[in-house]
């Protein structure tokens, strides 16, 4: 099977609030191809809990979950689309 | 003396330009109204002809909600440039501005699902005109068993309880006509729970299960196939269907803007959440629904917004605080609201028979209060400050 090179999308969801950032996921995942890699910024606290879920139920890959001092930070591999 | 007026174009006769204008005093500014069409919609109608199969009228001429000082032009908005100060009419003429406001709203965008455009077709739906809302109430109308499906298609939308309450007032209509045995009804949205924000969600969610609804969380709708009655969700899932009613993407409005990017990938104008300030302009503002800014598409909004930008306008040092009131009707006469504001999460406002009743005035009194905000303003002001978030939270959480 051929891999797909991969397109980085940088989702920049600072100071959005709840249910905002995952808003913004699904509209980068709706882009988005097999491959993908979707970075996404936020500040909201729900965001966290919120991309784990959206992780688990969709079979998309979590490759980074970080806490920098200002911004949630979430990498994620698109494998999951059908 | 009529030299020194400053010139004001608002673009957008809906909830948020016409009272926008009416606001203005006529001895500082010449306000100018453009509108592609003669009408003032009252949306959040379209709910209840869809599910009550309501007559109430929907729409009024845009003039008669205007200040008789206010000039109005019946014609579409093709460009505006924010460069050189103009906006271009259908007929290729040029309104020059000093200030420019847009107020557009948004438009609904079947394109991004394949097979939506042939499901509202055949089922309707509530988000766009009085037709689809009149198809919604046939399909209720028609169906004897089965499944009916609600799905929140990616993207914004008007009203963020307007899925939820549709679904609940397909129950209702269900129940009353005994039938309620034989229609299952299923909400899907792409959201992690039934309502996004939290707090309210622990009051809907109960809900749901109580009344015997079934719902799909993180559903991202994909393509929908009305001829097989299956919809396809990004994830994978299949969902089948007898009936469906899909709340559209919305998107802008399709005018040219210069610079191109003042606007986001989906055609909302980006602007300074407090201000309503155009991304680098500071004689365009954007207010409601034409915005992208990252608060609800209500016409509690943009009515807010427009209260805002004209103390902005008239020199004073305004600024927005994020305030949503959303009404929620939950059906059975019964409804709560969504409250929340920059600072204050959305508050767990309780369901009761009171918070029914201010929606069903607030709808009856509409068009008044666009006309006579000065009359007006001031019961809005003991209401929002009775019912500010930072004052209740600490009563309901
Ligand atoms: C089912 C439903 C329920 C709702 N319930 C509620 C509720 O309970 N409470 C609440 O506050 N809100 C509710 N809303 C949302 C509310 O209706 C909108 O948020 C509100 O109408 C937004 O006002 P606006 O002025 O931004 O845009 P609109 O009212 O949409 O007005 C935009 C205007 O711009 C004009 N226009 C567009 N393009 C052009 C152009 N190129 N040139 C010239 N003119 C143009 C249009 O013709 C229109 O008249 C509901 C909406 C729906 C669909």
């Amino acid at each position: 099977m051929a891999v797909s090179q991969g397109n980085k999308i940088v989702v920049d969801a600072r100071g959005i609030a709840c249910p905002g950032p995952i808003t913004e996921v699904v509209k980068a995942y709706r882009n988005a191809r097999n491959g993908d890699i979707i970075e996404v910024h936020a500040t909201d606290p729900g965001f966290e809990p919120d991309i784990k879920a959206w992780i688990q139920r969709t079979g998309n890959q979590l490759v980074e979950l970080r806490k920098d001092s200002d911004k949630i930070v979430a990498v994620i591999k698109v494998t999951a689309k059908k | 003396m009529a030299n020194n007026k400053k010139r004001v174009v608002i673009i957008g006769g809906g909830a948020g330009g016409v009272v926008l204008a009416n606001r203005l005093p006529k001895d500082e500014f010449d306000i100018t109204i453009i509108d592609k069409q003669p009408y003032n919609y009252f949306l959040p109608w379209l709910l209840y002809i869809a599910f009550k199969g309501s007559r109430k009228p929907i729409k009024r001429e845009i003039r008669s909600v205007l200040k008789p000082w206010v000039n109005f032009i019946q014609s579409g908005a093709n460009v505006v440039n924010l460069q050189d100060r103009y906006v271009e009419l259908e007929s290729g003429k040029r309104l020059e501005y000093d200030y420019v406001v847009i107020a557009t709203g948004a438009s609904v965008d079947y394109s991004r699902v394949p097979g939506l455009d042939k499901v509202t077709e055949k089922f309707g739906n509530y988000h766009s005109n009085e037709d689809n809302a009149w198809r919604v109430w046939q399909t209720l109308n028609k169906m004897r068993e089965g499944t009916l499906a609600v799905i929140l298609a990616p993207g914004a939308y008007r009203c963020p309880p307007s899925p939820l309450e549709g679904v609940f007032l397909a129950e209702e209509f269900f129940r009353r006509r005994g039938l309620r045995d034989r229609v299952r009804i299923v909400f899907a949205t792409f959201y992690p729970r039934p309502y996004p924000a939290e707090p309210m969600n622990e009051l809907i969610e109960p809900l749901l299960k109580e009344r015997g609804i079934d719902y799909v969380t993180f559903y991202t709708l994909d393509r929908i196939d009305p001829e097989k009655g299956v919809a396809y969700s990004m994830e994978g899932e299949e969902l089948k269907f007898d009936s469906a009613i899909v709340i559209p993407p919305h998107v802008g409005v399709g005018i040219k803007y210069v610079p191109g990017d003042v606007l986001d990938s989906d055609g909302f104008v980006q602007a300074d959440k407090f201000t309503n300030r155009v991304k680098g302009f500071d004689d365009a503002f954007v207010i409601g629904d034409a915005s992208a800014l990252p608060v609800a598409k209500t016409g509690v909004t943009a009515h807010l917004q427009a209260g805002v930008v004209a103390k902005i306008l008239q020199g004073e040092d305004a600024r927005n605080t994020g305030r949503t009131n959303c009404p929620f009707d939950v059906g059975y006469g019964l409804g709560t609201f969504v409250i929340s504001d920059f600072y204050n999460p959305t508050i767990k406002y309780p369901i009761n028979r009171i918070n029914h009743l201010f929606k069903v005035a607030f709808a009856a009194t509409y068009w008044d209060m666009l006309l006579y905000p000065e009359l007006w303003d001031p019961v809005f002001e003991s209401y929002f400050e009775a019912t500010e978030p930072a004052r209740i939270r600490h009563l309901y959480g």
